[in-house]
């Protein structure tokens, strides 16, 4: 017996990171190969066409799995019945823009989504805030759709996590599945923190740490943060574009993980709601090592803090607490 | 006693049977092992239709969920930047099945051991004038077909999707010809999955349930879709399509401009080319080859003709073809009726064209 579909709302679908998403979320890379889906695309107004011709592309493309689309400017339709939730739309920062006005647009867009989100997406849908400043913007949607578990509004890390796997595997020479557990703490922002200290690399031999095959902690301190902190600008440096590729693969891999369970002995990053686990202060979306088990997350407990570390965890949140009360100045 | 000796007999035997059943399960599961990775090159990659190919491959779209790859992927030295670019990306991605990845402007390097060529590059339609367009590919193409032929793997099989994708193929194999001539092959698949939707929209139903539609010809704009020997799924089995429909005015006019007028269509709404449909297609022409087409369904592939339907041999023309083991063959024996005649022959006569275009231009 196929499974029901499962109903996917992609905001802002009309730009570069939806168009990289839809087709891995139609060709079962978010949800898996037997999961069919439907998808809806929300964008604004004058995006219209643009969106309707995304329509057609998925529909010319035949998959399987994709048992509907709705394409639509009406926020109402877009979000009745949603399952999965992937906020990619937002107003972007364009030159001249101070980090105040970039925030009160923002805040305005998550605080109408969240009103439609929580009056017409299915019970228990799972949200995940992409668009910049996406731990921010994930919070506003918390406040404002409250009747939404608060456990269901996550914004993503996953990208900056790939991202430190990533540099791992190159310094260490391995396979990048090979290596796991690295942590991202924090905002998605300069003052995100990738921590490798419970880092591991799958070997012959067993599981190795990574801090001691990579035997270099002065890199892991400065060159590997701000080579994972800065890579963004440095692929729309090379690109002339945004990281569309790899940041839908990481929404893809963050619901996935969420939805499905992670492997057993495998910790994976995500912007959660802060609970005060590791001295964090709770209420805000705070980026975790969390496991996944039956379509819920939880935080990955008793891992040791060092000083270094303490400092780095500390700087993130207290530009989160910063946002936190930007935000809610641009809203009285 | 008797009885109890047999007893004491049978359940020492059960006790090997298990015995031996743990170790034969225990020494096989050592032989578990990974594929070999495949080797897989893109050229054009740093385009639009590149960046959404390139994660559906290494996420297995392409080849499967059990198979590695590796990527060469190459373009233009004025592309080199953004080439890396795409390289970063992709190792961003963690994918767990794509074991490295080679970007270089150097065609030599790009081609070395590749077991399939995904050819995405060539120079751009810039004026309406399809003699343009081949003269300002005929080099790319004789220049890879070169590049394959010295240092691609003997049996790597290659699909050419910028156009005039046919023309393109057809100068490919003429200059590399020890690559045999059946693993070279056009895309039409593009097309037939747009047939699938014009259909699965006229008569509302997934297009997961209908099949056999098919391309003939060449991908330009007088691709001939048929939609006459198509069959729809329902629950009471594989019913013809043409009967469904109940419009044959329209499987022969609308139907027809809507496939072919779909690109620009799309082109116009996005303000964009196609990228991601033409992908996908790309990944079903190269799954469908080498892992095969499901019992009782074909699809279209633009291939060298063989004399088949009474199409001229020698060129690469799009037919409806069944896979097995890794190779295609052109289904035989549909009943081609007047109409589709006259748009199959006019078709032949446009690959004919330009296949003496593009000669024209190489001496």
């Amino acid at each position: 017996m196929a499974k029901d579909p499962v109903r996917v709302l992609v905001t802002g679908a009309a730009g570069q990171i939806g168009y990289a998403l839809v087709p891995m979320i139609a060709r079962g890379i978010m949800l898996g190969p037997d999961q069919p889906v439907i998808l809806h695309m929300l964008d604004i107004a004058p995006a219209a066409e643009a969106l309707n011709g995304v329509k057609m592309e998925l529909v010319d493309a035949a998959f399987p799995l994709l048992k509907g689309v709705v394409a639509t400017t009406d926020p109402v339709e877009a979000c009745t019945g949603v399952n999965v939730a992937v906020m990619v739309g937002g107003f972007p920062r364009k030159e001249g823009m101070e980090r105040k006005d970039v925030m009160s647009k923002n805040v305005s867009i998550y605080k109408s989504q969240a009103s439609a989100l929580e009056k017409h997406a299915a019970a228990n849908c799972k949200v995940l805030v992409v668009a910049n400043p996406a731990n921010t913007n994930a919070l506003i949607l918390k406040e404002f759709a409250p009747s939404i578990p608060e456990k269901n509004i996550t914004c993503l890390t996953r990208l900056d996590h790939n991202r430190a796997l990533g540099q791992i595997s190159e310094k260490v020479n391995v396979q990048v599945s090979d290596v796991k557990n690295v942590i991202i703490w924090g905002n998605h922002s300069s003052t995100q923190y990738p921590d490798v200290t419970h880092a591991t690399v799958t070997t012959s031999a067993g599981e190795k740490p990574v801090p001691a095959l990579v035997n270099d902690d002065e890199w892991l301190k400065s060159g590997f943060i701000s080579t994972v902190q800065q890579r963004g600008a440095a692929i729309i440096k090379a690109r002339k574009f945004s990281s569309a590729l790899s940041a839908a693969s990481s929404a893809c891999d963050h619901i996935r993980d969420w939805v499905c369970g992670t492997p057993e002995g495998t910790w994976v990053s995500m912007g959660v709601y802060s609970d005060g686990s590791y001295n964090v202060p709770a209420g805000l979306i705070y980026s975790f090592p969390v496991t996944c088990r039956n379509g819920e997350w939880s935080i990955v407990q008793g891992l040791s803090i060092d000083e270094f570390s303490r400092k780095k965890l500390d700087l993130t949140a207290e530009e989160l607490t910063e946002e936190k009360a930007l935000a809610y100045s641009c809203l009285s | 006693m008797e009885a109890l000796d047999l007893v004491q007999k049978l359940v020492i035997l059960s006790v090997c049977l298990y015995l031996s059943w743990r170790m034969i399960r225990y020494v096989w599961s050592f032989l578990d092992v990974e594929k070999d990775p495949l080797i897989v090159l893109v050229t054009g990659a740093a385009g639009q239709i590149g960046y959404a190919l390139l994660p559906m491959i290494a996420r297995g779209a392409m080849l499967g969920q059990d198979q590695p790859v590796i990527l060469h992927i190459l373009d233009t030295e004025p592309n080199e930047e953004t080439l890396k670019g795409v390289k970063m990306e992709l190792m961003d991605g963690a994918f767990p099945l794509l074991k490295d990845v080679i970007a270089t402007t150097d065609v030599i390097e790009a081609c070395k051991g590749v077991e399939i060529a995904i050819m995405l590059g060539g120079f751009p339609r810039s004026k309406d004038d399809n003699k343009d367009l081949i003269f300002q590919n005929v080099g790319i193409y004789k220049a890879q077909a070169s590049a394959l032929e010295q240092h691609a793997d003997s049996n790597c099989k290659v699909l050419v999707v910028a156009s005039p994708a046919n023309t393109n193929a057809l100068i490919l194999k003429e200059f590399a010809p020890s690559i045999p001539e059946e693993n070279i092959t056009s895309l039409t698949r593009l097309d037939h999955n747009r047939a699938l939707n014009q259909i699965s929209e006229n008569i509302n139903v997934p297009v997961s349930d209908i099949k056999n539609v098919i391309i003939w010809g060449n991908h330009s704009s007088n691709v001939y879709p048929d939609g006459n020997h198509a069959t729809v799924n329902t629950v009471v089995g594989h019913k013809s399509a043409k009967e469904l429909i109940a419009d044959d005015h329209w499987l022969n006019t609308d139907f027809i401009t809507n496939v072919q007028m779909r690109g620009q269509t799309i082109t116009k709404a996005r303000r964009l080319p196609c990228a991601f449909s033409a992908a996908s297609a790309v990944c079903d022409h190269m799954r469908d080859w080498i892992l095969g087409t499901p019992k009782g369904t074909w699809v279209s592939m633009g291939v060298y003709s063989d004399g088949s339907y009474g199409i001229q041999p020698g060129l690469i023309y799009s037919f409806p073809v069944t896979c097995e083991k890794g190779e295609w063959s052109i289904v035989q024996g549909l009943k081609i009726d007047e109409f589709a005649r006259e748009k199959m022959d006019a078709l032949e006569r446009e690959l004919i064209e330009e296949k003496t275009v593009a000669y024209s231009y190489l001496h």
